[in-house]
């Protein structure tokens, strides 16, 4: 008589072949990423293109700078607009610096410091149409560099630009690799073209110390106190001696954070935004060397920070690049900077760049527009206007006019009668 | 989409199977088969729990299928299922091949916060095995059954490198997983047997 299959032999079984399979489930994981193969040119080949060239339109609006009666506007990695804003009513496109690689800037005097990649460069804007670029401070910004490993730099002794390469762009192609499942892990592998080297600074001196100064928006990463240049990097604060105006010398470098964003100045005080809280630096006992004085840490977000005598304004965003997830103005006592206190939080949609004339705070609220409180109660922030007409960036509120950069063009708003805040010009860009 | 046309299409092909057992009524049953399971593999092992729905003729059966797959990614896979028995008696061995999607589901755990806008994009998935039906009265069964799973992701992400020089290119990346399992499961069907639906209105009430 044929016997049934028992119960027990059959979970016999199973573990039997689960036992001898289980070895052969292999995972079949794959990576596919992009291989870039930098494009090199002459150093003086490159310097020669950054130069004023006749006007042209705006392709993507980025920092923005006010020197009196001119706009400046950079367009990331292009280079920078110049707007003649005599009447603010009908701006005009008058001139571009083509500086590739540009992100930031700072005006004092006639004199404009502007990062061209890895460069400071210096220009002499007397004439704001006809821009000449006097000196070339070589890698300053490592974090931007872009000369190729034969560069060979040594602080203080001069260089034959023909002998230095720059990567002026990357040709590409797609590859697939196995992809080891346990380094799952951000990969930092650093810039292939980076060299960290101290700046050229034995040039002579070749014009007097500037004392008036632009104003810049708050998303930028230059600023200009008294006789110093400041700017930021990733993850440290440089100073520059201008004293010699066309010919900053790097002075210190300070390692602040990773993620340094912003840089604000205020009477002798800087207010630097990282992605995990503001620092305030000290430059007056030491302007070569900022001295920190205080912090205030957050979440993680992208924060652009404006500050005034007694409250510091920090927005906070949820940018994918700063890896945030909230969306808040922040208002923080400063009366006393080594133990700065929150005052209040207010939800926004995405703020990103601010500004504050007397009681006035203008903030940039990503696709809400822009939004003008009445600030004189900080607890208590009453909105006076509010205009959608675009994604704002940043704005620059001074004598009755506001500057907003957005994503489709600079808007300007008449505010000398807070009743009736109104736009009266926009300059479009290409980009929507 | 193509997903749910191919689910409408079996759940059609089974109402159109059923509805035709004119000369065998009572032949179409509706079977529910519950299961949960571990997943062995290379990652290691895991939890699954299923859930299949469908009909069954003779000693074929068809359903939807849906249920939660811990291995590497919480996902959710929805499939097909087809199954054939073997046997006629109470205990008895049946083979069956799922085919579907999967869909990620991540827990917090799992998320890449260090990755911009990590995406994940459902994927393929299969399970193809064999098992054995234990009968447990009229209308109940224990079921233990091995078989191959594949489970399929693919991951994108922003690729950035905070040293990059300012105008590096600016691309996505993209990760393949294809997830190799053994799959081992033990389960409970039920069975409510159905008329056509003909044959229901004309039933005397």
């Amino acid at each position: 008589m044929k016997q049934k299959p028992r119960l027990t032999n059959h979970l016999r079984l199973f573990m039997l072949v689960t036992f001898l399979f289980t070895g052969c489930m292999k995972d079949k994981i794959t990576k596919t990423y992009r291989i870039s193969t930098p494009i090199f040119e002459v150093l003086t080949k490159f310097r020669e293109t950054i130069k004023s060239q006749p006007a042209m339109d705006i392709g993507v609006a980025g920092k923005i700078t006010i020197d009196g009666k001119y706009i400046y506007l950079s367009e990331p990695l292009k280079g920078i607009h110049v707007f003649d804003n005599s009447n603010p009513a009908s701006p005009k496109n008058v001139s571009f610096i083509n500086i590739p690689g540009n992100e930031d800037m700072a005006i004092s005097g006639k004199t404009l410091y502007a990062d061209a990649y890895g460069d400071l460069v210096t220009f002499d804007i007397s004439d704001p149409v006809n821009v000449v670029a006097k000196n070339f401070a070589a890698n300053v910004f490592p974090d931007h560099a872009i000369y190729a490993y034969n560069a060979q730099f040594t602080a203080g002794i001069a260089f034959n630009p023909d002998s230095v390469n720059v990567i002026v762009g990357y040709t590409t192609r797609d590859t697939t690799v196995d992809y080891d499942p346990g380094s799952n892990y951000p990969l930092y592998s650093g810039c292939p073209t980076c060299s960290f080297v101290t700046p050229l600074s034995s040039m002579a001196p070749v014009a007097a110390v500037p004392n008036k100064t632009a104003t810049n928006g708050s998303t930028a990463r230059f600023s200009i106190i008294n006789k110093f240049l400041y700017t930021v990097g990733y993850s440290s604060l440089t100073a520059f001696d201008i004293s010699n105006s066309f010919a900053p010398a790097l002075t210190s470098t300070v390692q602040i954070n990773w993620h340094v964003e912003t840089i604000y100045p205020l009477k002798n005080r800087l207010f630097v935004g990282t992605n995990n809280g503001m620092y305030m630096y000290d430059v007056q006992s030491s302007p070569a060397t900022p001295a920190l004085i205080g912090q205030f840490t957050h979440v993680r977000a992208c924060d652009p920070v404006i500050a005034d005598d007694k409250y510091a304004y920090v927005t906070l965003n949820d940018s994918s690049a700063c890896l945030g997830f909230v969306n808040q103005l922040q208002i923080i006592d400063i009366r006393d900077v080594s133990n700065p206190v929150e005052v209040r939080l207010y939800q926004l949609t995405h703020p990103v760049g601010l500004s504050k004339d007397g009681n006035t705070l203008f903030v940039c609220d990503g696709r809400d527009g822009l939004k003008i409180y009445n600030a004189a109660d900080v607890n208590n922030l009453q909105m006076i206007k509010q205009f959608n007409d675009a994604v704002d960036y940043d704005v620059i509120a001074e004598n009755g006019i506001a500057i907003v950069v957005a994503s489709n063009g600079i808007f300007e708003y008449d505010y000398s009668d807070l009743s009736n805040i109104h736009l009266i010009s926009k300059i479009q860009t290409q980009a929507e | 989409m193509k997903s749910l046309l191919c689910f409408t299409l079996v759940v059609c092909w089974s109402a159109i199977v059923c509805g035709q057992q004119k000369t065998e009524p009572g032949r179409c049953q509706f079977h529910s088969v519950n299961s949960v399971g571990l997943l062995e593999g290379e990652t290691g092992s895991a939890f699954q729990i299923q859930s299949i729905n469908g009909m069954k003729h003779g000693s074929w059966f068809t359903g939807i299928g849906v249920g939660l797959d811990f291995y590497r990614y919480r996902t959710i896979p929805l499939f097909i299922d087809f199954r054939k028995e073997f046997g006629h008696r109470a205990n008895k061995f049946f083979a069956y091949a799922d085919a579907g999607v999967n869909f990620a589901w991540l827990t917090d755990k799992e998320k890449q916060i260090y990755q911009m806008d990590d995406h994940f994009s459902a994927g393929f998935y299969t399970d193809l095995g064999l098992g054995y039906k234990i009968g447990l009265g009229k209308s109940n069964h224990l079921l233990l059954a091995l078989g191959y799973s594949l489970k399929k992701l693919k991951e994108t992400y922003n690729a950035y490198d905070w040293y990059s020089p300012p105008d590096y290119p600016l691309y996505k990346e993209h990760i393949d997983y294809n997830l190799n399992r053994l799959t081992i499961k033990i389960g409970w069907e039920f069975l409510s047997e159905t008329k056509p639906y003909r044959e229901s209105l004309l039933a005397p009430h």
